[in-house]
C-alpha cells in the first residue's frame, strides 16, 4: 500500500502530524496500536479520508542508504506500508516507543541512535515529585525531529512526541510541546 | 499481676514492634501481665514485613539443623490452627533439576533429604515429576525429582497485627513511632525507659520491674543503652516480587540453602528471595537493592519457575536478618541460629532486663514464650503459657470464607471477601451499611473503605504505609498508580486530619518509587513512566517540584 506519509503512532503527536499533513493534501496513512494516554480521536482524519491501521503496529522497517523504503507490521503481514516520507510518533516506555530491557535503552523499529544515560544510577530520584532522569531519554533529535540511525541521518524519517530525548510529557505546556515537535517534523516534509 | 499500678507503671516493658516484641506483649498480657509496647516505627516496619512470607515446613534445615527443624515444623503446624487468617496452605515442593546432579545434589541427596525431614517430624514425600508439574504447572519442566513438603504462606504484617490486637485486647498499651531515648537505670538495674514520640514530639517516662529487648537487629543498640553487648550481624537478604500469583504452590530447590532458591505465593503476588550479604549496621534503616541481587534473585528464579523470565516484576525489597553471635565463642564469629534469650542479670550483672533475638518469623511464637518465661520468672509469677492453643484474633472459625458472616451487610462482594481473607473473623466489625463503604478503594487488592476504617479504628493505623501493612492497600499490580489518590483522602477524612492527605500521598509514592526504582526496566519501567504521569501530567499538580 503506497502513501506519501506514514505516521507511526495515533496519540497526540501522530495526530498532529497526521492532520497537518493531510491538509497539505498528502495521502496519510496512521498506524496506531491503542497506547496512548492522552484520549485523541482520529475521528476527522478518516473522514477527511485518511487511512487508519488502528490496533496494528509496525514490527521491522526496510532501511536502505540512509532511507527508510517500507514498513511492516504485526497485521498486515506481507503486504507492506511504502511512503516517501515517514513521522515516528511512537511515545516512550508505556507506548512502547522507546524500551529499556536490563542492559539497554533502544528504540525498537529502526533502531534509532538515542540519549539515555548508560549509568543506571542516575536514572531515578529518590523523591517521587522530582524530576525523574529516565523520563527525558529517547531518540536524539538532530533538529527539527531528524533522526539517525548510527551518526547516519535519515532523509526521510522524521520524529515527533514523546519518543524524541527531551520530551517527557509532564511539562506544565506539555500539549503545546508535542504539538510543536509534531509540526517541527511535519514541516520536513512538502 | 500487679494492680496498683500507676498510668506509667507497667509489669513489663517491651521494645521492639516486630513479630517477637508483639509475640511477647501478646504472651505477656495473656499471663495477666500489665504490659508496655514501645515500638520506634510502625508495628512488622523492620525483618518481619521484609521477608518471603512463608510459612516454613523446616525442611530447608532438615539436613543441616534438626534443631531447627523441628521447631519450625511444630510451630508451623501451631500457626495453622492459631492464625487461620493470616495463614495459606499452599503445600510446597522441592525440586531437583539435572544440572543439580553435577553439584552433588541429585537423587541420592534428595534420599539423604527426606529422610532428615522425617526425622525431624516433617512430612516429607517424593513425589513423580509428572505429578509435581499437574500439582504446580509452572515448575521448572526439567526437573529429575520432587519432594512434596507442608510448607505455606503466612502474612506476617497480618500475624504481627493479630498479635498486636489480641494484646490490646487483654490490657497492653501499645505506642507506635515512639523511640527509646534511654533506661532509666537505679545502679545496675533497669527501672524503666524514656522514650520520645516521633509524630507528637512528647517525651515520656514509663517504668517496669522488667524491660524486654525484642528490637531485632536493632537488639544491639538497645542493648549497649543498658550496658550490656550483644553481638549481631546484620545479613541483608533482598527479594523480588512478581506481578501476579505465578505459582499455588511454594517452589524450593533441593539442595544446600542457597541465594534464590524459594519462591512463595502471597495473596495476589510471588516473591522470590533471598540474598544474604553482611551489611553495616548504617545501612539497616535504609536499604537498597542491587542490580547484581535483583540479577541473581531473577537467574535462580527462572531455574525454578521458567516463566519469571517474562513476568512484570513489581518492586523489589530487602530486610535485615537478625543474626546472632554464639555466646561461647569468643571471637564472635560462629552465628547461632537458634532462638537467643539473655537474662542479663545472669549474664552481666544487669537486673531487670532480657534480650530475646535470633530466632526466626516462623518461631516467632516460641521465641515469646521463652522471653515471656524469662519475665514471669523474674516476676515471681506461675502462670503458663496458652499461646499454642489460643486462636489469635480473627482465626476463628475454621472455614473463615463460609463461616464467617458480615452482620452490617447481607449482599456478597469481593471487597467482603478479601477482607474477610485478611481479617478473618474480626471482619463480622467492619461496618457495610453504607454503600459508600462497599466501594473498593484499592481494586487491585480489594479494599474498601469499611475496610479502611476498621483499620484506623482498631488496628493502629497512622500512614498509608501503616495501612498497607493492615489491608494490604497499594501492594498490587498498580502499585498504588489508580489508588493512592483515593486512599489518602480516605485515610486523611477517618483520622480526621483532612489537612494530610496531600503527604500521606506523598510518603506512600516514594516508598513504591524505592522498590520500583531497583527493578526499573521492562514493563516495570513502563509503570513508573504511568506512574509520573498519572501524578504530574497535565495541569500544575502538587506532585511535581
Amino acid at each position: 500500500m503506497r502513501y506519501d506519509v506514514v505516521i507511526i503512532g495515533g496519540g497526540l503527536a501522530g495526530k498532529t502530524a497526521a492532520t497537518a499533513l493531510q491538509a497539505k493534501g498528502l495521502k496519510c496513512a496512521v498506524v496506531a496500536d491503542g497506547l496512548s494516554l492522552r484520549d485523541v480521536d482520529l475521528k476527522e482524519f478518516v473522514a477527511a479520508g485518511g487511512s487508519l491501521f488502528s490496533g496494528d503496529r509496525v514490527v521491522k522497517a526496510n532501511v536502505e542508504d540512509g532511507r527508510v523504503l517500507s514498513l511492516v507490521t504485526e497485521r498486515l503481514e506481507d503486504e507492506l506500508l511504502v511512503a516517501d516520507n515517514y513521522i515516528l510518533a511512537t511515545g516512550k516506555y508505556f507506548s512502547r516507543g522507546i524500551v529499556a530491557d536490563m542492559n539497554s535503552v533502544y528504540e525498537p523499529v529502526f533502531g534509532l541512535d538515542v540519549e539515555a544515560d548508560e549509568d543506571r544510577s542516575g536514572w531515578f530520584d529518590r523523591d517521587f515529585a522530582a524530576d525523574q532522569k529516565f523520563m527525558s531519554f529517547g531518540v536524539r533529535n538532530y533538529g527539527q525531529g531528524r533522526v539517525a540511525l548510527e551518526g547516519v541521518v535519515l532523509t526521510n524519517l522524521f520524529a515527533a512526541g514523546e519518543v524524541l530525548a527531551g520530551i517527557t510529557g509532564i511539562e506544565a505546556d506539555a500539549k503545546e510541546i508535542i504539538v510543536k515537535s509534531a509540526l517541527d517534523a511535519v514541516a520536513n516534509i512538502n | 499481676m500487679a494492680n496498683n499500678l500507676k498510668d506509667n507503671e507497667f509489669d513489663v516493658i517491651i521494645v521492639g514492634g516486630g513479630i517477637t516484641g508483639a509475640g511477647t506483649a501478646r504472651d505477656c498480657s495473656l499471663r495477666g501481665l500489665k504490659v508496655l509496647l514501645v515500638e520506634r516505627n510502625d508495628i512488622a516496619d523492620g525483618a518481619t514485613g521484609r521477608n518471603h512470607g512463608l510459612l516454613h515446613s523446616g525442611a530447608r534445615y532438615a539436613v543441616k539443623d534438626s534443631e531447627s527443624a523441628t521447631e519450625c515444623i511444630k510451630e508451623n503446624m501451631i500457626l495453622r490452627q492459631i492464625a487461620r487468617n493470616c495463614v495459606d496452605d499452599t503445600q510446597g515442593l522441592f525440586i531437583t533439576l539435572p544440572e543439580d546432579a553435577d553439584t552433588g545434589y541429585g537423587l541420592d541427596y534428595q534420599k539423604k533429604f527426606i529422610d532428615a525431614c522425617i526425622a525431624a517430624g516433617i512430612n516429607a514425600k517424593a513425589i513423580d515429576p509428572k505429578d509435581a508439574i499437574r500439582m504446580e504447572p509452572s515448575v521448572n519442566p526439567t526437573l529429575i525429582g520432587a519432594v512434596q513438603v507442608p510448607d505455606g504462606s503466612v502474612d506476617p504484617f497480618r500475624l504481627c497485627a493479630a498479635n498486636v490486637l489480641d494484646a490490646k485486647l487483654h490490657g497492653t498499651k501499645v505506642l507506635t513511632y515512639t523511640e527509646l531515648t534511654s533506661f532509666i537505670k537505679e545502679g545496675d538495674t533497669v527501672k524503666g525507659v524514656r522514650v520520645h514520640n516521633k509524630k507528637t514530639g512528647e517525651d515520656a517516662e514509663y517504668y517496669a520491674p522488667v524491660t524486654v529487648n525484642a528490637a531485632g537487629i536493632w537488639g544491639q543498640q538497645v542493648a549497649s543503652m543498658a550496658g550490656a553487648f550483644v553481638g549481631m550481624y546484620p545479613a541483608k537478604g533482598a527479594l523480588l516480587v512478581f506481578g501476579h500469583r505465578v505459582n499455588n504452590v511454594v517452589i524450593n530447590r533441593c539442595r544446600k540453602s542457597a541465594d534464590g532458591d524459594i519462591l512463595v505465593p502471597g495473596d495476589t503476588v510471588t516473591v522470590i528471595g533471598t540474598t544474604s550479604t553482611k551489611i553495616p549496621f548504617e545501612e539497616c534503616d535504609d536499604m537498597r537493592v542491587t542490580p547484581e541481587e535483583v540479577e541473581l534473585l531473577l537467574r535462580e528464579g527462572c531455574a525454578l519457575c521458567p516463566s519469571l523470565a517474562n513476568t512484570r516484576i513489581l518492586r523489589a525489597y530487602a530486610g535485615v536478618r537478625p543474626l546472632v553471635a554464639a555466646d561461647n565463642d569468643p571471637t564472635g564469629r560462629s552465628i547461632s541460629r537458634g532462638i537467643v534469650c539473655l537474662d542479663h542479670e545472669t549474664r552481666d550483672g544487669i537486673k531487670g532486663f532480657v534480650t530475646i533475638t535470633g530466632g526466626k518469623l516462623m518461631t516467632y511464637r516460641l521465641m515469646a514464650e521463652w522471653a515471656t518465661d524469662a519475665v514471669c520468672k523474674k516476676l515471681g509469677v506461675t502462670v503458663g503459657c496458652v499461646t499454642a492453643t489460643t486462636p489469635l484474633p480473627g482465626s476463628e472459625p475454621k472455614d473463615q470464607y463460609n463461616e464467617v458472616k458480615v452482620p452490617s451487610y447481607k449482599g456478597a462482594n469481593l471487597g467482603f471477601k478479601a477482607s474477610i481473607g485478611r481479617q478473618g473473623s474480626r471482619a463480622a466489625a467492619i461496618d457495610f451499611t453504607k454503600a459508600e463503604d462497599r466501594e473498593l478503594v484499592c481494586e487491585c487488592e480489594n479494599v474498601t473503605l469499611g475496610e479502611i476504617k476498621y483499620a484506623v479504628k482498631e488496628l493502629g493505623v497512622t500512614s498509608l504505609l501503616d495501612l498497607r501493612r493492615r489491608t494490604r492497600v497499594g501492594m498490587g499490580t498498580c502499585q498504588g498508580t489508580f489508588c493512592i489518590y483515593k486512599a489518602a483522602a480516605a485515610l486523611a477524612a477517618a483520622l480526621g486530619k483532612p489537612e494530610m492527605e496531600q503527604k500521606l500521598a506523598e510518603d506512600y509514592l516514594n516508598e513504591r518509587w524505592k522498590g520500583m526504582s531497583a527493578v526499573g526496566w521492562g514493563d516495570t519501567l513502563r509503570e513508573m513512566e504511568f506512574m509520573q504521569k498519572v501524578y504530574k501530567a497535565g495541569k500544575p499538580s502538587s506532585f511535581k517540584k
